[in-house]
């Protein structure tokens, strides 16, 4: 870059160059940027510029300064500017010997000030004054915040019109700035400003050193080459990738791979997910809705930040999937196998004999398949058409169902001669009595009699206050369902505590939240009314000895009192009736007629064991044991590495509440998305996370493929990725050599 | 007049985004940025950039941005970052590791002073700090430099004889936020200067880690490698210089760059912008008849002790400025250049500039009368520049 003649011609005679420039102002009022605008007009004339501020760390209001300097060579001086032509000064107050010192006479001071130069008069006579009120004329144009009013683009204009600089040089050098917006600010301030000759002659006076302060000492305060090391040789265990049994998986009574399931929605998505979840799972709608889930109560993350939804989730793919069922190949050697009762039990077992190509046919003495989930759960939890989804994907896989004859046992025998086996899974069909005086009364009803004529249509109206007897699901439900029949009020009697109630908690709390009232430790010991039930004698129950189960034994008291009572309804258990069950070799039972563990879940799980119990039997094999995994492989809470894992909340599923707002609507809307999966840690099951590779510290863990390889001749053996792995999903094992 | 009105932070972005579009036909450009008073600003500016197959990354501290820079660079990045001071001396392990892994990371680094207390002003004591992690360290003296020698850096660095992380430093402010002409060439120019980066043994398909453990011989051939791989710089450089003046224009300054040296009775070796002050005290010097000469180095890594102790021949009296306490010691420069010297030579060690003060002509010139009356070289001496 040559000397720019054009630049010298292009700025007045009197300014000389080299030029420095000093700008004085407060911090926020824009000091450092008015210097860059000045210099950037007069590089915009041509000229080598250089500008910077005197940076530190003042806070808004303190004093600061600003540089610029001008010339026509490229500029070498880095010093800060102390012997200034030209002194900008954007606050009047600021105006004393360290703002003008190192300024001789001649020198140029542009000042804002809305008192013009009458002060000046007889002051600072060796220096060129010029003025302005850019205060004034920033705030007219509304330039800064109504608290800090902002001067520096108003002042860059008023010193172009001081020393005798075009306008067009300004207006350029606000548009490289990008400050356009300020030009008529600029331009007023252009109009506006005023100026005073230098009196010649008068000598600048002479000002002492200010000796430094004393400062006082801190004291006085208080690529690699090949590695020739085969740390291999270290090495007195080996770790290995190994998949460990997940909680969820061993708590789930139906036999689902909950990780699985749970890990496919989560990184293939919901048919993905269906996949794994119809191997074993028939009713992912159905137990997605009603289903105690065992495997949440198992969930590792239950011990960090709260269990999977796995209930949700299972729902979430049962309602979203596309997949009809498909028919599956014929068996290489197809049986012919009748299912009596189409609860879950026998839904599963003609499920999974259907899934291996065989021959099913189901018998239900109603005119409608699904037995107790059908007649004995209320349509607000289950809607019928949610049933009807999981149970037509069943029958499409070739199962075929005669209705509406209910079979004895002569019939079941005679279906037993002409089939190669009969699986029985009538469910429960003894319903447990009340023994206290006063039952027979008009007004006393069975509770899952009660729900199943609600779902056909035949309820009574109810009023009044209605009790309910027990302390399971079926109590829950004929509570809520005597809500949304009428009653104005609903009591649950149960003989021990809230704890102990084997509903599902939820759906407790719901009952509630509507108004359902909880009388607990108390037991109906006499029903009293005149021609129907009026009211009723409730005994506080206290809790004795433990029983042979473990839990504490309940003791009706003497201690009586009586409530007005409108209806009872009992919910006090239902048990098997065994003689329709004769005794033949290829008949076998299942569901809660052969466990009466009562749930659906393990319904589905007892019908699977009882087919497969059958292929067995009819292949001449022993009865298969469905392993179960020890303890030791389970992956624990204290397998996982919790640090790995954000803490996020389980995503809660969307409950409506309200029973007489919503009558039989489907209360639960279940979750809003499938997101929860990623909530799973996968525990047990390797999700190619690179954890175990990134840790290691020989860094010799390599991806082949699907997986990793160790390499052999460096791993020293320190289980570091093992430990590091936060799942279980790896193993350490001894070496032979050091076996 | 051509050239752009920026700070020298800006320009370093610049360069660096220019550097990084050109490797866009190779593995693309990737960095790890954490923002510290005086550096901020450069990485502000590189985050806004568009880079294709550009990657800025902002961290949460100095060692993950430069960890972010080694990843990118096993990968076949080109990488760059900024920091500063503290953020320097946090970022220390990774700086280390950058270099025995012979990645050619560029970072520029806006000298400030250590602390605490909190100062932010310029001092080249950050940087010194890092003398011995095995990076090429150059020193600018103004804005141009800055961009030019970013550029430069990256070539140097990718160098297949050097393959070494280069530092280019500007002083905290007195660069870093200074404004000035500056020419910033068109990404064309730069693609014909920057070839993309043909890294040997990169990281591509399979991830992997390197750097495992290792056994002294190992080592000893590792260092002898660094050791040689520094030594090749000045021939390098050399060439960089021929093929940077071919491309922009003008031709990037030596490593030590003489000024008025040749018959200098007494000679000012400095660092970074004072040397461009002691230039302006060389001037103010010899039209009082004063034979002042000067040296600046900017090359500090590798030492370009040839290039001093050809510069020093024949000179009687040396002054060595050094904006930096080794404390316990003295100026570090002055430690190392002092037995370049002719025998009998005066090589008398000044701190000054420390915690940013404003070394001025008048100070260089109170300096060199000092060392132009001793008989022997004195304890270095502490000079306070105040302001
Ligand atoms: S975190 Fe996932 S894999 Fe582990 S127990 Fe819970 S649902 Fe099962
Ligand atoms: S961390 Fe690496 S060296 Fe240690 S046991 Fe695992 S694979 Fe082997
Ligand atoms: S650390 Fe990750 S990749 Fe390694 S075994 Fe465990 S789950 Fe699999």
């Amino acid at each position: 870059m040559g000397v720019t003649e054009t630049g010298r011609a292009s700025i007045p005679e009197e300014i000389p160059l080299p030029l420095e420039v000093r700008v004085h102002g407060r911090g926020g009022q824009g000091g450092v940027t008015c210097a860059k605008l000045i210099a950037t007009i007069y590089a915009e004339q041509g000229l080598h510029v250089q500008t910077f501020g005197d940076y530190g760390s003042e806070r808004t209001g303190a004093p600061i300064r600003a540089f610029a300097r001008v010339d026509t060579v490229p500029i070498r001086n880095h010093n800060k500017v102390y012997r200034p032509h030209h002194l900008v000064v954007l606050d009047a107050a600021l105006l004393g010997d360290d703002v003008l010192d190192g300024a001789e006479p001649g020198a140029v001071v542009l000042l804002n000030t809305a008192r013009g130069l009458e002060p000046f008069a007889d002051r600072h006579g060796r220096f060129r004054f010029a003025a302005v009120d850019a205060t004034a004329i920033a705030r007219r144009h509304g330039i800064g915040t109504s608290a800090v009013v902002i001067i520096n683009t108003t002042l860059a204009g008023a010193y172009a019109r001081a020393m005798g600089l075009p306008w067009e040089a300004v207006e350029r050098a606000f548009a490289v700035q990008g400050l356009a917006r300020d030009l008529p600010a600029a331009r007023e301030a252009w109009d506006a400003v005023v100026s005073r000759a230098a009196d010649e002659g008068e000598a600048a006076p002479v000002r002492r050193a200010v000796p430094a302060p004393n400062v006082i000492g801190i004291a006085e305060h208080v690529e690699d080459l090949p590695n020739p090391l085969r740390t291999g040789s270290w090495r007195t265990q080996m770790p290995l990738y190994l998949s460990h049994a997940a909680p969820c998986n061993a708590g789930c009574p139906a036999g689902n791979d909950v990780v699985g399931f749970v890990q496919a929605l989560a990184t293939g998505g919901v048919e993905a997910a269906a996949r794994v979840l119809f191997r074993t799972q028939p009713l992912p709608s159905v137990c997605g809705r009603v289903c105690p889930a065992p495997c949440m109560s198992a969930c590792n993350r239950g011990a960090y930040d709260g269990a999977v939804h796995i209930r949700g989730l299972e729902r979430w793919i049962g309602d979203h999937v596309d997949a009809e069922g498909v028919r599956p190949p014929r068996a290489a050697n197809p049986r012919r196998v009748a299912v009596v009762g189409s609860g879950p039990a026998g839904l599963g077992a003609a499920f999974a004999l259907a899934s291996l190509g065989h021959d099913v046919e189901i018998f239900e003495g109603e005119s409608c398949l699904g037995g107790v989930l059908r007649t004995g759960i209320p349509a607000y939890r289950l809607p019928e058409e949610v049933l009807d989804r999981d149970i037509g994907r069943i029958l499409a896989l070739g199962v075929t169902a005669r209705t509406g004859t209910f079979l004895d046992a002569a019939a079941i025998a005679d279906l037993a001669a002409t089939r190669d086996a009969v699986i029985v899974a009538a469910g429960l069909q003894r319903l447990t009595g009340l023994e206290a005086p006063g039952v027979l009364l008009p007004g006393v009803l069975q509770g899952i009699r009660f729900l199943d004529d609600v779902k056909r249509g035949a309820a009574p109206r109810l009023a009044g206050h209605v009790v309910v007897a027990g302390g399971g699901n079926t109590a829950v439900d004929c509570a809520r369902t005597a809500l949304r029949l009428g009653a104005a009020s609903v009591t649950i009697a149960y003989r021990r505590g809230r704890k102990e109630m084997p509903a599902i908690g939820p759906e407790v709390d719901e009952a509630v939240a509507e108004g359902v009232k909880l009388a607990l430790h108390r037991q109906p010991v006499r029903v009293l009314g005149e021609g129907r039930v009026q009211s009723l004698e409730l005994a506080e129950v206290e809790l004795g000895e433990p029983d042979a189960s473990g839990r504490r034994r309940p003791v009706v008291t003497g201690r009586t009192a009586a409530i007005p009572c409108d209806a009872l309804l009992l919910a006090l258990g239902q048990a098997a009736d065994l003689s329709i069950v004769p005794a033949l070799p290829n008949l076998f039972t299942a569901g809660d007629m052969a466990t009466g563990d009562g749930t659906v879940t393990h319904a589905l799980g007892s019908g699977r064991r009882a087919a497969a119990r059958v292929l067995a039997s009819l292949d001449g094999e022993p009865d298969p044991v469905l392993p179960r995994p020890d303890l030791d492989s389970l992956v624990a809470p204290a397998h996982v590495r919790f640090s790995h894992f954000h803490v996020e909340p389980p995503h809660a599923e969307r409950h409506r509440i309200g029973a007489h707002a919503l009558g039989f609507d489907e209360v639960n809307r279940g979750l809003d998305g499938p997101s929860e999966a990623s909530r799973c840690f996968s525990c047990g099951a390797c999700t190619h996370c690179d954890t175990c590779m990134l840790y290691c510290p020989e860094g010799v863990i390599h991806r082949v493929g699907q997986g990793y390889r160790v390499d052999e001749a460096f791993c020293k053996g320190c289980g570091m990725c093992v430990a590091e792995c936060p799942r279980r999903a790896m193993a350490m094992v001894q070496e032979a050599s050091a076996r | 007049m051509s050239g752009q009105l920026l700070s020298a932070n800006h320009a370093a972005a610049i360069g660096a985004a220019l550097a990084g579009r050109a490797n866009r036909t190779g593995r693309g450009f990737v960095s790890g940025v954490y923002p510290i008073t005086p550096s901020t600003e450069c990485m502000e500016l590189l985050c806004n950039q568009e880079i294709e197959k550009g990657h800025v990354v902002r961290v949460e501290s100095e060692h993950s941005a430069m960890a972010v820079c080694i990843g990118g660079a096993a990968g076949g990045a080109r990488t760059f970052t900024t920091s500063s001071s503290n953020g320097l001396a946090f970022m220390a392990e990774n700086v280390v590791a950058a270099a025995l892994l012979r990645l050619p990371v560029v970072m520029v680094a806006a000298n400030r002073t250590l602390g605490p207390p909190w100062n932010i002003w310029a001092d080249h004591g950050d940087t010194l700090m890092l003398r011995d992690t095995g990076w090429i360290q150059m020193y600018c003296a103004d804005n141009q430099e800055v961009l030019d020698t970013v550029l430069c850096a990256f070539r140097l660095a990718e160098d297949r004889r050097i393959l070494l992380p280069a530092l280019v430093c500007q002083e905290a402010f007195v660069l870093s936020h200074t404004m000035a002409r500056t020419h910033v060439p068109t990404q064309d120019e730069v693609d014909r200067f920057l070839p993309p980066l043909d890294l040997p043994g990169r990281l591509v398909g399979t991830a992997r880690i390197v750097g495992g453990l290792t056994v002294p011989q190992t080592t000893e051939v590792h260092r002898a490698q660094h050791h040689q791989a520094m030594g090749r710089f000045f021939e390098v450089y050399r060439e960089v210089q021929d093929a940077f003046e071919a491309v922009f224009g003008r031709r990037p300054a030596d490593p030590v760059v003489p000024y008025r040296a040749d018959d200098a009775d007494v000679l000012v070796v400095s660092m970074g912008t004072i040397g461009s002050t002691v230039e302006r005290a060389v001037d103010v010097a010899r039209e009082k008849g004063i034979r002042l000469g000067a040296l600046r180095v900017r090359t500090f890594r590798p030492f370009p002790a040839e290039l001093l102790a050809a510069a020093f021949r024949g000179r009687p009296r040396i002054a060595v400025i050094d904006r930096n306490v080794s404390l316990g010691f003295g100026g570090v420069l002055w430690g190392e250049a002092r037995g370049l010297a002719d025998p009998g030579a005066v090589v008398q060690g000044y701190m000054i500039g420390i915690g940013g003060g404003d070394v001025r002509p008048e100070h260089v010139l109170a300096l060199a009368e000092d060392v132009a009356s001793r008989q022997a070289a004195g304890a270095p001496v502490l000079m306070e520049a105040g302001a």
